[in-house]
């Protein structure tokens, strides 16, 4: 008899507990739900620009601040046959993986009359760690053999039409005019630079001192959006 | 004796009931083929993000929310492009942190250019990007996400 009492006892309480516990939980999913726009709130929806050059579009000059405070346009090379124009900065994982890939290809490709111009896209309000004076930082830490210029304003990016770090626009002097030969990838690995199997803006560029087809003219890799 | 039983009964059935967060499972390129092959019968809202993609986890509560209000008819899928290295260094401890509860994947394939265009011809690479699956339909949104947004697509395509 006391055995039963006992049981009717823990039965109730198990009751209750299950009630109360019902609404402790929806207690908690009402705070989240208060909770959840306001965070959500501060944001506004953005659709990246899918605009900018594609291949053969004439592909404009700029004049932007170098790490080491002097103004850098593409007109002042006057013996390159052309650019390899790469969208970095400093926050983006994928940017710091190729840093020593990029410094390499302008080592290789500077004396051939294809220099790498680094721009960083970047707004340091969204990320601060692309700030110019962390640029300076981050080119003497590595030792940068190119410019690495600051798009103030974020004029530049859009007309090309980069959308995320890092990002290439490869180049070639026409007639006086930049036009534009291979856009995309670095190449196709970005976390192991020896086990590439597509070596694509390498290839591109000896292509076209080659004065061969550039193929494909048009690569895709995983990037950090460029925030505004 | 049964002074302790109610409170333990209680401590129970609430720790039952607390959330646990999501851990990534890690996926190859085969995974990623067959989800991307799948013709759903429950609607899947894939979202590509990286714990280092600022605007991919600023976006994350819209998706958590809506995996939250439609649990019976949507599931939220996470792809982390994050590298599998840094699973158990970054990407479990961000779920956990951030208590996700819509289920991650981590897609181990370094040759992103071998999986892009299985998504969408028109994706570049740049995250975040979202892909509603259902049934033989497909929606890509090279965009982020606000949670109301989101939810209309999700019910435009459910609907259709």
């Amino acid at each position: 008899m006391k055995t039963l009492k006992v049981l009717t006892a823990v039965a109730v309480m198990a009751l209750i507990a299950v009630l109360a516990s019902g609404i402790i939980s929806f207690d908690t999913n009402k705070d989240h739900e208060n909770e959840t726009p306001n965070t959500i709130k501060k944001k506004t929806t953005t659709a990246r620009a899918i605009n900018g050059y594609d291949i053969g579009d004439v592909a404009t000059d700029f004049l932007l601040k170098n790490i080491d405070d002097t103004m850098v346009s593409l007109k002042d090379f006057k013996e390159a046959q052309g650019f390899i124009v790469i969208f970095t900065c400093n926050h983006c994982p994928y940017s710091v993986a190729y840093e020593d890939r990029i410094i390499a290809l302008d080592k290789e490709f500077k004396e051939q009359g294809y220099p790498v111009i680094a721009i960083n896209p970047n707004n340091p309000a969204a990320y601060p760690e692309d700030s110019f004076e962390n640029m300076k930082v981050r080119a003497q830490e590595k030792g940068f053999t190119f410019p690495y210029l600051f798009d103030a304003g974020q004029k530049i990016y859009p007309q090309y039409g980069a959308t995320k770090t890092p990002h290439v626009f490869l180049l070639q002097k026409e007639n006086g005019e930049n036009i534009v030969k291979y856009i995309g990838a670095i190449d196709d690995n970005h976390k192991d630079a020896s086990a590439i199997k597509n070596d694509y803006l390498r290839d591109a560029v000896n292509h076209l001192i080659n004065g061969e087809e550039i193929n494909p003219s048009k690569t895709v890799a995983i990037g950090c959006s460029i925030k505004k | 004796m049964k002074n302790i039983i109610f409170p333990l009964l209680l401590l129970i059935v609430i720790s039952c009931r607390e959330p646990v967060p999501q851990k990534a499972i890690v996926i190859d390129l085969e995974g990623m083929t067959h989800l991307m092959d799948g013709a759903p019968e429950k609607l899947q809202v894939i979202n590509f993000w990286a714990t280092w993609c600022k605007p991919c986890v600023d976006e994350l509560p819209a998706f958590e929310k809506l995996q939250a209000a439609y649990k019976d008819d949507i599931d939220v899928i996470l792809i982390s492009l994050d590298d599998a290295e840094n699973l158990e260094s970054k990407v479990n401890p961000f779920l956990k942190k951030n208590n996700i509860q819509s289920q991650v994947k981590l897609l181990n394939h370094p040759y992103a250019a071998e999986y892009i265009p299985m998504v969408d011809q028109h994706w570049d690479g740049a995250i975040p990007v979202t892909l509603l699956k259902y049934k033989n339909q497909k929606k890509f949104f090279n965009q982020e996400f606000q949670y109301k947004e989101l939810e209309t697509e999700v019910l435009s395509l459910m609907n259709k």
